[in-house]
């Protein structure tokens, strides 16, 4: 009896021992991808859950877009989140001051890692001097010409407006050149060619600096001097234009792609240097991070995922069927990526680009900016009186939200 | 009991039940308030003993042999330190722990030491730029038996270059206070009550002043021996943290002299003895002597605090001896008892209310006397109480009007300018909805009308369409160049506007848009209220030969009142908040001219990330709709039934 007992608690224990031992590491990972996106994304994640061999699962959920920021400041510093999300780096700052969401990440990574990645993307993913999550992706705007109005792209602002004056008909309702142009995201481009900015080193707003001034005088040279460019350019307009042929050259992102109808034929190539300031246009570039949630209670395992996702085969594959353009650097040496032409394109572009700044002070500054966008594009004030007039509200709703 | 007991037997009731809240709350505070000072007192001792080895470790330089000599020198001459460690980047310089053979790197597991690192470095940084002192430059975190795990960074040339970190050994904590006295002091005020009263009679004002004086004077009394023993306590510990700073403030000026290291610059102990933004609290000198003049000042804010306290404690307590002396208590009781069925069933209804309506209002209105923002979330509610300051902000902003080199221009955020375009917008929305809604209920009563159930469909349709949808189709149609409506107007032979250029012509987009959405529902209302009428009255009119206009005022429009009233009230709350509308066609266009109040709440909360100000901006809405919502149900009786 005792000999059947003893068999009895040692089977016990071994099984006991082994499920332990086999019991999976479970992981969420929240996105908001859809579509192509979304199933480049779960193959990456099969592929990482079958080389770890059962020990860790990733699982993914897809939220919506609209939802999503909003789900992670709700959920993650009451401990209900995710361990991983992704997600751009706009809203990196203010998820950091209202703390308990973002898990810095400096103590993990290593150079090797740090090295892999082009440069500007791993400065979007820091926030004062330390590291909040890995770089998986970034957009950026970059010259989409119709192939057939345009044989050879401009290279330089000049070239840029002789072929756009040809290009326009305005009484027929065609423009050499439209973009969203009002819409300061898209001036972005201008602003920093020129050497402008929105915030300082010292986290101060310049909205009215010399710089900046000069590149909306430069763009309203655009609009009214040089008549290449559309009235009140809202998206849906600037789409319609060039579907109907009517737009030889949109400065937009890889997002307007998806919107170009079938019959044109569109190419990509970089946005052109400003003659007037020697620089090129350097657009604001969204990059889309992973990060690890503060709540997580498996942070290594999490920042393995991140580093797994992150590599060249994970890029590839988010590249190629994604549709994505992956931060890796080195994964744009690999031959069916070189040779696509629209990720190439992108990767050019990168090189030129600045980070949009990932501080929480940067929701204040939109409403002001499209404010002064619309007036002085109306033509109801000067730049430089719009602009001041924006730096004033922006210092001023900077001031109340610092005040202890 | 006698009935002639009664009053006698309500206020002393009262008496107990006052004197029982009252005493145990000043009890409980005075408990609170010693448990306070002691945490305090130990959060200051440690802050000391911190900030004069971080000066120490900044002089010596975050590593090498001289740093960690000088180290194991303070924990061995300092028996309250229980551990100190020293931490420059991500290697582990000095560590009283052997066991942990510093230097060497920070192992897997210790990654919290290297954040806590990050995050004085960052909050130096952003303190100096912001030149705000908003983030902890010492961070605290309680381990147990009462001991504090301190950490505060070491700086060398104005940069942050590492941090210190040490654990004090645990404090007791202070024992309660006797409970002996309070009860003491109840006691002794209950029987002089029963023994005066048994005098007075049954006297009821008598009765009232005997308690109210009885029940002042027990709080009072205990009240002022709980405040005098709170200053005695203060009191020794500034003198034992005086003595703590004089005598670390020699050590370390010895053990640099030992360690042959001449200070860079000279030591200040004074500045030891700070707050965890690191700005020194100024009661203790340099010398380690007591200023006075702080000091005083200090402790003439405490007494402040405590008497406002103490008398809201009263206020609390002669409302309880009032609620149960003049006998509401008891009606309320009975009350309750004779209705308690209805109650029951009111019951359900009234918790979901509670917890689904009430409670989350509420909360909107605490946050709004407070100064919530995006960064200080986590802080708790009366740490950033503001009082009225958000409502007086609002409110007490005149400036509708800028001058410039331009001319006169209006400040389009401005509250009043906004209300009083919320008031215009309100009132051209509901007259266009009421009018449209009426003329088009009239004409579809008309008797023997062809296909009344097709016209009734097509013209529910702008109200039963999704309205985010229809303003953003209707701001399509807007559009300068590509717009249906400019399309039309060119047909005519006249020039396209420019719609959103201007403050009035975007005003006329936003009311079009809302008056197509607006007239379905009045149409509705009125054909409803338009078929109750009984057409014997008209026949009755039309023989006594009155006019169609005459027989439409006379007997049409106050049969429409009772109807039409609610639902122009309706009406009016509803466009006073339509955000949809003006936020997907104008999107306040241009700068900020066309944006209604609760527009103008939605940016300061989510673009602006000022809480609590959004908060007090929807406070006042609602009491705006609240005052125009009762006056106009009192003027038009509305609500009252048909006799």
């Amino acid at each position: 009896m005792p000999f059947r007992l003893g068999k009895i608690i040692l089977c016990l224990f071994t099984f006991l021992t082994l499920v332990s031992v086999t019991a999976a590491q479970e992981l969420v990972v929240w996105h908001a991808y859809r579509a192509e996106e979304k199933a480049a994304f779960e193959k990456v994640v099969a592929a990482y859950n079958a080389s770890k061999g059962g020990k860790v699962k990733i699982t993914t959920l897809a939220v919506p877009y609209d939802a999503f920021a909003d789900k992670i400041t709700a959920a993650v510093p009451r401990g209900k989140g995710p361990d991983i999300f992704i997600y751009a780096q706009d809203r990196l700052g203010g998820w950091i001051e209202a703390g308990n969401t973002v898990e810095p990440i400096d103590f993990y990574v290593e150079d090797a890692t740090k090295a892999r990645f082009i440069p500007t993307t791993m400065e979007a993913m820091t926030y004062q001097g330390t590291i909040y999550g890995l770089p998986l992706n970034y957009k950026v705007i970059t010259m989409i010409y119709n192939k057939k109005l345009l044989p050879t792209p401009p290279k330089t602002s000049t070239e840029l407006v002789a072929t756009a004056k040809k290009l326009t008909d305005q009484k027929a309702g065609k423009f050499g050149l439209a973009y969203s142009y009002s819409d300061f995201y898209y001036h972005a481009a201008l602003m920093n060619g020129f050497g402008g900015g929105v915030f300082d080193a010292q986290r101060k707003p310049t909205l009215n600096s010399a710089a900046n001034v000069k590149s909306l005088e430069y763009l309203m040279k655009w609009f009214d001097t040089d008549k290449i460019l559309p009235a009140e350019p809202s998206t849906a307009l600037i789409t319609s234009l060039f579907n109907e042929g009517k737009a030889a050259i949109v400065f937009s992102g890889p997002w307007f792609l998806g919107e170009i109808a079938k019959g044109i034929d569109y190419g990509l190539a970089m946005l052109p240097k400003i003659d007037e300031s020697g620089k090129p246009m350097k657009p604001w570039m969204t990059v889309e991070g992973m990060y690890i949630a503060s709540s997580s209670k498996s942070k290594e395992a999490a920042y393995d995922f991140l580093k797994y996702c992150t590599d060249v085969p994970s890029a590839k594959i988010l590249a190629v069927e994604g549709r994505q353009t992956p931060s890796n650097k080195n994964v744009y040496n690999d031959a069916t990526v070189g040779a696509d032409p629209i990720l190439k394109a992108f990767r050019q572009q990168v090189e030129a680009a600045v980070p949009m700044p990932n501080l929480p002070e940067m929701t204040m500054v939109w409403s002001p900016a499209t404010t002064a966008m619309n007036k002085l594009t109306k033509k109801a004030a000067t730049p430089k009186v719009a602009m001041d007039e924006a730096q004033k509200s922006v210092e001023a709703d900077i001031a109340r939200l610092r005040k202890k | 009991m006698a009935a002639g007991m009664l009053h006698r037997r309500r206020f002393a009731i009262g008496l107990i039940l006052g004197l029982i809240v009252g005493l145990s709350v000043l009890f409980a505070l005075y408990r609170e308030a010693r448990n306070e000072i002691a945490s305090q007192a130990a959060e200051r001792s440690g802050i000391i003993s911190l900030l004069s080895l971080t000066q120490l470790v900044s002089e010596t330089g975050p590593s090498g042999d001289a740093m960690r000599q000088a180290v194991s020198a303070v924990a061995s001459s300092d028996s309250s330190l229980k551990k100190i460690s020293v931490i420059k980047g991500v290697s582990l310089e000095a560590s009283t722990v052997p066991q942990d053979s510093a230097p060497r790197r920070l192992k897997r597991d210790e990654k919290p030491i290297f954040d806590l690192g990050q995050r004085l470095r960052a909050a130096v940084q952003t303190n100096r730029e912001e030149q705000v002192a908003r983030k902890n430059e010492i961070e605290i975190q309680q381990i147990d038996n009462g001991a504090l795990r301190l950490a505060a960074p070491v700086e060398e040339e104005g940069s942050v270059t590492g941090f210190v970190m040490i654990e004090t050994s645990p404090s007791a904590k202070p024992s309660p206070p006797s409970i002996v006295t309070p009860i003491i002091v109840g006691l002794i005020a209950l029987a002089v009550f029963l023994a005066v009263g048994f005098l007075f009679g049954e006297k009821r004002t008598a009765l009232a002043i005997l308690a109210l004086v009885i029940l002042s004077a027990a709080l009072a009394a205990y009240g002022m021996m709980v405040k005098r023993a709170t200053e005695a306590d203060n009191m020794s510990v500034e003198n034992k943290l005086a003595k703590q700073l004089s005598e670390q403030s020699t050590r370390s000026a010895g053990l640099l002299t030992q360690l042959g290291i001449t200070p860079k610059a000279q030591a200040k102990p004074g500045l030891w003895d700070a707050d965890v933004y690191r700005t020194p609290r100024g009661i203790l000198t340099d010398q380690g002597t007591i200023n006075k003049t702080v000091l005083a000042k200090k402790e003439q804010s405490f007494e402040q605090q405590v008497n406002k306290f103490q008398i809201g404690i009263l206020v609390l307590c002669l409302a309880i001896l009032a609620f149960f002396g003049f006998g509401v208590a008891s009606k309320l009781i009975q009350t309750i008892v004779l209705n308690r069925q209805a109650y029951l069933y009111v019951t359900p209804a009234m918790v979901a209310m509670l917890v689904l309506v009430f409670f989350p209002f509420l909360y909107g209105i605490v946050l709004s006397f407070t100064g919530s923002t995006l960064y200080n979330t986590e802080k708790p509610l009366t740490e950033i109480w503001t009082g009225l300051r958000n409502y007086y902000d609002i409110l007490g902003d005149f400036s509708i009007v800028k001058r410039s080199d331009q001319g006169i221009s209006i400040n389009f955020q401005n509250f009043y300018w906004t209300f009083l375009f919320t008031v215009v917008w309100t009132f051209c929305n509901v007259t266009i909805g009421v009018v449209v809604g009426l003329i088009l209920a009239l004409i579809l009563n008309t008797k023997g009308l062809a296909l009344r159930p097709l016209y009734r469909v097509l013209l529910i349709f702008p109200w039963a369409m999704p309205n985010y949808i229809t303003a953003l189709i209707w701001r399509g149609m807007f559009h300068q160049q590509f717009g249906v409506i400019n399309q039309i107007i060119q047909l005519f032979g006249g020039t396209p506007v420019s719609w959103f250029e201007k403050p009035f012509t975007s005003f006329l987009t936003a009311l079009t848009t809302n008056g197509w959405l607006s007239f379905p529902f009045m149409m509705v209302v009125s054909l409803g209220a338009l078929q109750s009428i009984p057409s014997d009255l008209y026949e009755a009119a039309r023989v006594d030969g009155a006019s169609r206009w005459q027989q439409f005022r006379s007997i049409t429009l106050p049969s429409l009142k009772p109807a039409l009233v609610p639902a122009i009230i309706l009406s009016v709350v509803w466009t006073f908040n339509m955000f949809n509308i003006i936020f997907l066609v104008t999107a306040g266009e241009p700068a900020g001219s066309t944006e209604i109040l609760i527009t103008q709440a939605y940016k300061i909360a989510f673009q602006q990330y000022r809480y609590g100000y959004a908060a007090a901006y929807s406070t006042i809405i609602f009491l705006i709709l609240l005052v125009y919502g009762s006056i106009q149900n009192k003027l038009t009786k509305a609500t009252e039934a048909i006799a």
